[in-house]
This record gives structure tokens, sequence and C-alpha cells, in this order.
């Protein structure tokens, strides 16, 4: 346990100091990010003030070193776009991905279940080809353009659904405003990763039902419901529960796309603009949240396979994951 | 005559039908190969297609809809998308084969290495793998690209090349080691042969089978990631064609409601990821499956 949590803060101090060194040797001026655009108007002084005012103008090391001592105490510094505390900056954000990104998790991972079921049931036959090709056809769809098409017929034709935000104006608490804004993105999130999940369910009771145990349970007499639910699905539980811990990332990773395409204002977007624009601080805070997601999800997932079921490697599981 | 056989008569033996011959296209992605093929041609000898100058743009004729002259419609800056699609494809594929291709190099290396290296670094080197592989691939591109900026045709591949090794890396360290104790590998490295030449002349040939298909899929996912930087505006520039820069114009294409101008290149890319994800699929599906207990 203590070589896991030694594991966890090296990673983490090591995402922080990558993150860091890239994201300030990458070309870019965060000067725009604070003055807009004024920075290209400024003299050199005024640049020199400005850069200094920032912090910006010391040697990387130094600023390191510094940013590192503060975000120890927990102080993270300031946006330079939002001129606010990057922590109140991603926690007035961070509820609308949460609510996104978890609702389309238990979507995905419930609508898996059912079709990989239907799928393994039917295997071979009509509607276990028909799923199956509906679900090629749709993992191969980039999740921008799926985006772009559904706010073409149903925000720009049929005029049915809003097509950016989370919520109307000024309509913050409306629930049901939130839900209209949330159907085009959650469909985007849902349908771009369900088949991937679904897939692997169908793949993994296939090969569960080639087990001789089945044959026993059949040849006792048992109905292939019950055997279907009672006995393969027990076994394939274990590898799901710890496949869903290990897809948060690439979840959350999706969401974020669909946020910057749809323009809702997750930590995703965020992410987004404060790489473009070098708001240095906001972009380390918001790469160490995600890094710390990432890290946390992959060892929940390695204690699940060796508490639950010691059979499973945790490679296998990333294995499968990344086979997309 | 006697103690001679004496022949009684002949049984017809039942003619034996020759097994049903298997369709040689059986199970085999044919359609998928010749609508691929289609595309590739078509991009590679754009100039017979094309019926426009695909960077030309004719201010006279923005946002028009597909009609007799320009069939696929043209965009908002009055360029011809019939012909911009084959233009266009070129650059969407070559970005694809080149990050493809860098990923595997990186890969192969990377492996090899690991898999022949003592136990604590190729563990030390499989931790980092490990990380690596949990962070979503396209995120990671995004995050890249948009740090770094504007970019050209070989800054993106390389970008998205070096986001997607690991998987590919991970196989090649399990068949390095496996095969590392072999008896050829070793006499081979007794005859002097280099890492390099060991490599590719003993161990590649056993995994490349098994890495082929994933090397197809990255070839897949190289264009979706291209796609998606260039819509976003941090890949390539609008005025350098491709599938995805022609999708960047997309957002004032809602404004105006031109259906063709996100349709139509997102078909073509689609179809294109789906002909290479079914012959990824064949090459990676399993012959021999066992008959289901169920």
């Amino acid at each position: 346990m203590i070589k896991k949590i030694l594991f966890f803060c090296i990673s983490v101090w090591f995402l922080s100091a990558l993150l860091f060194f890239i994201s300030r040797l990458a070309p870019g001026d965060p000067l725009v990010s604070y003055y807009g655009e004024r920075a290209e108007k400024m003299s050199v002084k005024e640049r020199e003030w400005a850069e200094e005012q920032l912090g910006l103008d010391e040697p990387i090391f130094v600023q390191y070193i510094r940013w590192l001592e503060n975000a120890i105490h927990g102080n993270f510094g300031i946006s330079y776009k939002y001129k606010m505390d990057v922590v109140e900056v991603i926690g007035a954000r961070i509820g609308n991905t949460l609510i996104l990104g978890g609702i389309g998790f238990v979507l995905i991972f419930g609508l898996a279940m059912v079709l990989g079921i239907l799928c393994a049931w039917y295997e071979d036959r009509l509607p276990d080809r028909i799923i199956c090709q509906i679900g090629t056809v749709t993992s191969c769809i980039p999740e921008f353009w799926l985006s772009l098409l559904l706010i073409l017929i149903f925000a720009v034709n049929l005029r049915w659904l809003p097509s950016s935000g989370a919520y109307a104006v000024g309509e913050a608490d409306n629930i049901e405003s939130r839900f209209r804004h949330l159907i085009l993105p959650m469909t985007v999130v849902v349908t771009g990763h369900l088949w991937y999940y679904a897939y692997m369910i169908r793949n993994r009771i296939l090969e569960e039902v080639r087990a001789d145990y089945v044959l026993l349970a059949r040849a006792k007499g048992l109905r292939r419901r019950s055997v279907m639910f009672r006995h393969c699905l027990r076994n394939v539980m274990p590898a799901y529960l710890s496949i869903m811990a290990i897809s948060v990332p690439h979840i959350l990773g999706g969401t974020y796309i669909v946020e910057m395409v749809f323009s809702y204002p997750g930590i995703g977007t965020l992410l987004y603009e404060s790489a473009r624009y070098k708001d240095y601080n906001l972009l380390m805070l918001l790469g160490i949240l995600s890094g710390i997601a990432v890290i946390f999800c992959n060892m929940l997932s390695q204690i699940i396979n060796e508490k639950i079921d010691p059979r499973m490697k945790a490679d296998d599981a990333v294995r499968e994951v990344e086979g997309r | 005559m006697s103690g001679a056989f004496e022949l009684a008569g002949m049984r017809q033996l039942p003619k034996e039908e020759p097994a049903q011959k298997e369709k040689w296209y059986k199970g085999k992605p044919i359609v998928a190969a010749v609508v691929l093929m289609l595309i590739l041609w078509g991009c590679l000898c754009c100039n017979l297609i094309m019926t426009k100058d695909p960077v030309y743009m004719d201010l006279a004729n923005c946002n028009v809809p597909p009609c007799k002259e320009f069939l696929f419609g043209t965009d908002t800056m009055g360029r011809d998308i019939f012909s911009m699609i084959w233009y266009g494809g070129r650059i969407s594929l070559v970005i694809g084969i080149v990050a493809a291709f860098i990923s595997t190099a990186v890969a192969i290396i990377f492996g090899a290495v690991s898999g022949s290296a003592p136990k604590w670094m190729d563990g030390l080197m499989m931790r980092l793998t490990d990380i690596l592989i949990s962070i979503p691939g396209l995120l990671a591109v995004v995050l890249i690209q948009a740090v770094l900026g504007r970019a050209d045709i070989l800054g993106l591949s390389f970008v998205i090349g070096i986001t997607s090794w690991t998987a590919i890396a991970k196989v090649v360290r399990t068949e390095t080691r496996r095969l590392r104790g072999s008896d050829y590998v070793t006499a081979s490295k007794c005859m002097g042969g280099s890492f390099f030449h060991v490599l590719f002349h003993h161990l590649a040939p056993n995994f490349i089978s098994s890495i082929m298909f994933m090397v197809v899929m990255n070839i897949r996912s190289a264009m979706i990631a291209e796609a998606t930087l260039s819509f976003m505006g941090i890949g390539l520039p609008v005025g350098v064609i491709s599938w995805g820069s022609m999708l960047s114009l997309a957002e004032q294409a809602l404004l105006s409601n031109a259906w063709w101008m996100i349709v139509i290149p997102g078909a073509f890319l689609i179809v294109t990821l789906l002909c290479m994800t079914s012959i990824g699929n064949y090459m990676r599906k399993n012959v021999s499956r066992r008959h289901s207990n169920l």
C-alpha cells in the first residue's frame, strides 16, 4: 500500500514537471491571455514590468521551484485570463463536466452491458450481425463530426435543441433548461464509446460460454437464460469492473472533446483554452487534476483485479482498452 | 480357370462430389478493399478527376449547394468541394500513413530495447508505457498541439505519431522477451549480428503479423486526430486542404445551414475509416473459433 502511495506521488510530481516545462518552453505569449489585445502594443519596458508582475522573468527552474512550493501550500496562483484564483475558476466549471461525464459513464456501461448480452445471446444470428454492423459504423465516426451533424439536424434545421452552452442565459438553476442542453453532448459521448465496450463484453461472454462448466450446466438441464445470467455473467463481472475503472480517463477525454465542440462550460473547454492561450497556472492545475484521475483509476483497476479476480493480470485490461 | 479370380461384376462407386469449394472471397473484406482502393486511386490521380482548381476561390460562387457545375457544392470561400475532396484526401492519407509509420518505428525500437534490456530497466520502461497508455490519445494530441500552436503536415504527423506507439510497443516487447533466448537469436548474436540486424532479420518476422492490424488501426486513429485538430483550428490551416481542414469551416456552414460542407467531407472520411476498420478487423480475426456450449 505504501509502495502504491509513493508511486502515486512520484507520478504526480513527474507529471507536474513535464507539464510545466513543456508548456513554458512552447512558443506563445502568456501576456496576451492576461492583457488581451493590449499585450501586442506594449513597449519593451511595459512588457518587462508585466513579466515581473507575473513572475515570468525568472529562469524556468526557479519558476518551477516557486510554483511547486506554492502548490504544496495549496496556492495554485491566479488564472491570467479570468484574474481569479484558479481553484475558483475550476470549481465553477467542474460540476458541469461531472454531470456530463458521470451520467455518460453510467449510460455507457449500462447500455454496453445490455447490448453485449444481446449480441452474445444471438451470436452470429441476425440481431447480433445487425448490431455489430451498426456498432462498427458508429465506432468510425469522429466525435466532433457527429456533434456537427447533430447540431445541424436538431439545432439548426429542426430547432428542437440548443447547440451550445450548459443552460440558457440566466437559467442556471432551471433543471429543464439544463437537461435540454445536455441531450446532444450526451448523445455524442455515449455513441462515441458505447460500441467499444459493448463489443468487449460481447467477446468476453462469448469466451465464457465456450467453457466446460457451461456444458455441464446445460447438461444438468439448466435453461440458457439461467446459465447466462447466473453463471457466465458472474464470471465476466470482475473483468467488467476493472475495465470500468480503467476506462474513466478515456471517457473523460471523450467528454473534454465533446465539450469543446459544444462550447459546454466544463473543464474540457477550460483546459483547451488554457493550453491554447498559455494560461499557465490554470493549465497546470487542470493537467494535474486530470492526471490524478488517470493514475488513480489505473490503480483502482489494479486493486480490483488483485482483490476480486487474481486470475486476471492488470496487463490484460490495459491492453484491451488500448486496442482501439 | 480354377485358382484365378473371376470378375463377377463391378459395383458402381457413388460418384464423389467435390466438397463445396470455399469461395475465395468468403469472409474477406472485398468491398472494403475495393472502396478503399477507389478512394486511394481517386486521390492519387486527382488531376484526372478534378473539375475545378481546388485552391481557386471563386468569390462569385460562395455557398453554392451541389449542382451540375459544382458537383458537391462550394464552401464559404468559393472553392469547389468535389475537387477539394480528392485533392485534400492525399494530405489526410499522407498524415495517417506517416504518423502510423512514426509510431510503429518508435514502438518497435522501444519494445525491442525494453524486451532485451535487463529486468529493472524493462520494468521501468514498461511502467512508463503503462502511464502513457492510460492517457487518451486524442486528448494528448489536442493538448500538445494546442500548446505548440499551428502546425504543418510533418509536425502534425510527428505529434500524432509519438502519442500512439504504446500499444504496439507492448506487443513487440512481449514477443522479444519470448524470443530473445531462442537458439537462432543467440547464434546470430555470436556471429556478430548487431542489435538492429537481430531485430529486423530475426525478431521482426515473428511479431509483424501480430502488430499489423494495430498499424492499420493507427492509420485510422491518426486520420481521426488530424481531422479533429484541423476542425478545432489548431491543426492544418484552412489554406492547406485536407478533409479535416475542410471541416474547419463547419462553424460558418452551420450559420448558413450549408449541410454539404459538413456532410460530404465527413462522409468521405468515415467511409475511408470504415474500410480500414474492416480490413484491420479481418487481420485480427481469429479464424478457428470454438463451438459455443450455451
